[in-house]
Order: C-alpha cells, then sequence, then structure tokens
C-alpha cells in the first residue's frame, strides 16, 4: 500500500467514523448527539454562530475564491 | 479594550489560525477576510461582555413559518440556490466573478448570523460529554490528517500525489462545470442549514 492509498483510507476512516456516528446517535440510545444537535448547541451562543457561518463561507472561498 | 476582552472566545483564535494557514498557503485575500471576521468578532464580543456580564445570545427574529408558508419558502430557497449554482459554477475556479459571488453570498449568510438565529429553536439539553467527546476526536483526526497532508506536500502552494490533500482529491470534480455547479449547491445548502440552527 503506497502513501497515496494510505492518504485516502485515512479520509475513508473519517467519513466511516462521522457515519458511524451519525447512525448511532439517531438509529439507537446511545448516549451521543448527532452532528445537528452539535453544531445546534456551538451556535447557541453569537460567537459561535458566527464562527460556524465563516468557517462555511471559508469552504467557499478556498474551493472557488481567488 | 472590548477587542482585547473579546480575545477570551476561542472562536476568534480558531479563525486567527485560519487567517494565518490560509494566508501563507497563497490565498491572502481569504487570509484578510478571515482576518476581518475575527477582529469584529473580538471587539463585539468584548464589547458585549464588557456590557452584559453573561452568557451571550440573540433572541430568534420569527417563530416557526406555517407548514404551507414553509413548502413555499423551501421551493424559493432551493430554485435560487440552482440559480446561483448554475450562474457562478459557470465561471472559472479562482477566477474574479466567481470570487464576487463566494464573497457576496458569504458576506450575507454572516450578516444575517450575527443578528442572531433566523428561527427559534428549543435550547435542548446538554449533550452528553463521553458522546460529544466523540465527534471531538473524530473531527479533530480529519482535521490533523488534512493538516498532515498539506505539510507534507513539496511545498504548501504545490499538490503531492502521494500525500494529496482535500483541495487536490476533489481538483478533478471542480475542473468541469456541473462538477462546481453540484459542489455550490451542496455548499449552498449546507449554509442555509447553518443559517436555520
Amino acid at each position: 500500500m503506497n502513501s497515496h492509498n494510505v492518504t485516502i483510507a485515512g479520509y475513508l476512516l473519517v467519513v466511516a467514523a462521522i457515519v458511524l456516528l451519525q447512525l448511532l446517535a439517531t438509529k439507537t440510545r446511545a448516549p451521543i448527539p448527532s452532528l445537528g444537535d452539535l453544531l445546534t448547541r456551538a451556535m447557541r451562543t453569537r460567537t459561535g454562530r458566527v464562527g460556524m457561518l465563516v468557517a462555511w463561507a471559508w469552504i467557499g472561498l478556498h474551493f472557488f475564491a481567488r | 479594550m472590548a477587542a482585547l476582552a473579546g480575545l477570551r472566545a476561542p472562536v476568534v483564535w480558531i479563525l486567527l489560525a485560519i487567517a494565518f494557514f490560509t494566508s501563507i498557503s497563497g490565498k491572502p485575500v481569504d487570509g484578510v477576510l478571515m482576518l476581518i471576521v475575527a477582529a469584529g468578532l473580538a471587539w463585539d464580543a468584548g464589547r458585549r461582555a464588557l456590557r452584559h456580564p453573561g452568557p451571550e445570545g440573540a433572541p430568534a427574529r420569527t417563530g416557526p413559518l406555517p407548514a404551507r408558508r414553509r413548502r413555499f419558502v423551501v421551493i424559493a430557497l432551493v430554485a435560487a440556490g440552482v440559480a446561483y449554482a448554475g450562474v457562478v459554477g459557470s465561471f472559472s475556479r479562482y477566477s474574479w466573478p466567481a470570487t464576487a459571488g463566494i464573497i457576496g453570498l458569504s458576506t450575507v449568510v454572516v450578516l444575517i448570523g450575527w443578528h442572531g438565529p433566523v428561527r427559534a429553536r428549543p435550547d435542548g439539553e446538554r449533550p452528553p460529554v463521553a458522546g460529544t467527546l466523540a465527534w471531538l476526536v473524530v473531527l479533530v483526526a480529519g482535521c490533523l490528517w488534512e493538516l498532515s497532508s498539506l505539510l507534507q506536500q513539496p511545498s504548501l502552494t504545490t499538490d503531492s500525489y502521494a500525500h494529496p490533500t482535500i483541495s487536490t482529491l476533489t481538483d478533478p470534480l471542480m475542473a468541469t462545470s456541473p462538477g462546481r455547479m453540484l459542489v455550490l449547491f451542496a455548499w449552498v445548502a449546507f449554509g442555509w442549514y447553518l443559517a436555520e440552527r
């Protein structure tokens, strides 16, 4: 397995963990909040809300803007 | 004084770190924009902390919409999102028209968020600590994996086949107009989802 494949496997592992946590949160009684609940919680305050929206804006800037 | 008090907000430091790494990665415009927001947020948070010590927050502007009105709003927003993705996605990446489109929408959404939640939502209970930590571990691991790939490139502005970043992996998709439109629509939809939190 070369470095390229190891790097991609790492990303896939993170994605799989996100899907697993979300499924555990929404389909079972495990004490895990869903990602939506966490985002809502993080965005209760103004700094949290603006911080999350700026992070979202940064994704757009990073992929499309000069 | 207010800005210094606002530096206690962790989000400000995260934005400053993003501004720094973005600037040294060859995207000074993004870095300056992040710096402006970080400074504005620090000043605003500090001003509020000095005036009203205690938990910050802003009241929601509207309550839940009636089902029929909500359906109409959803259809209108989806149509606007498709039109936006179609127009901005037709421009080349990193061109000035694409940059203007992204900065314009981002500014509007961040300003909307700055003034408070769009809709009222129940505050909910405090999430379980262990479950929250599990999420943090996974999300931080993802960020560190990306950062590790970035730092293993020949330089911060040169892609690496051996250690691709997410940007490098998505380049083939972004090279086509339909690919850009698809990604832009997903980005707009996620922004809308966040603005409603």
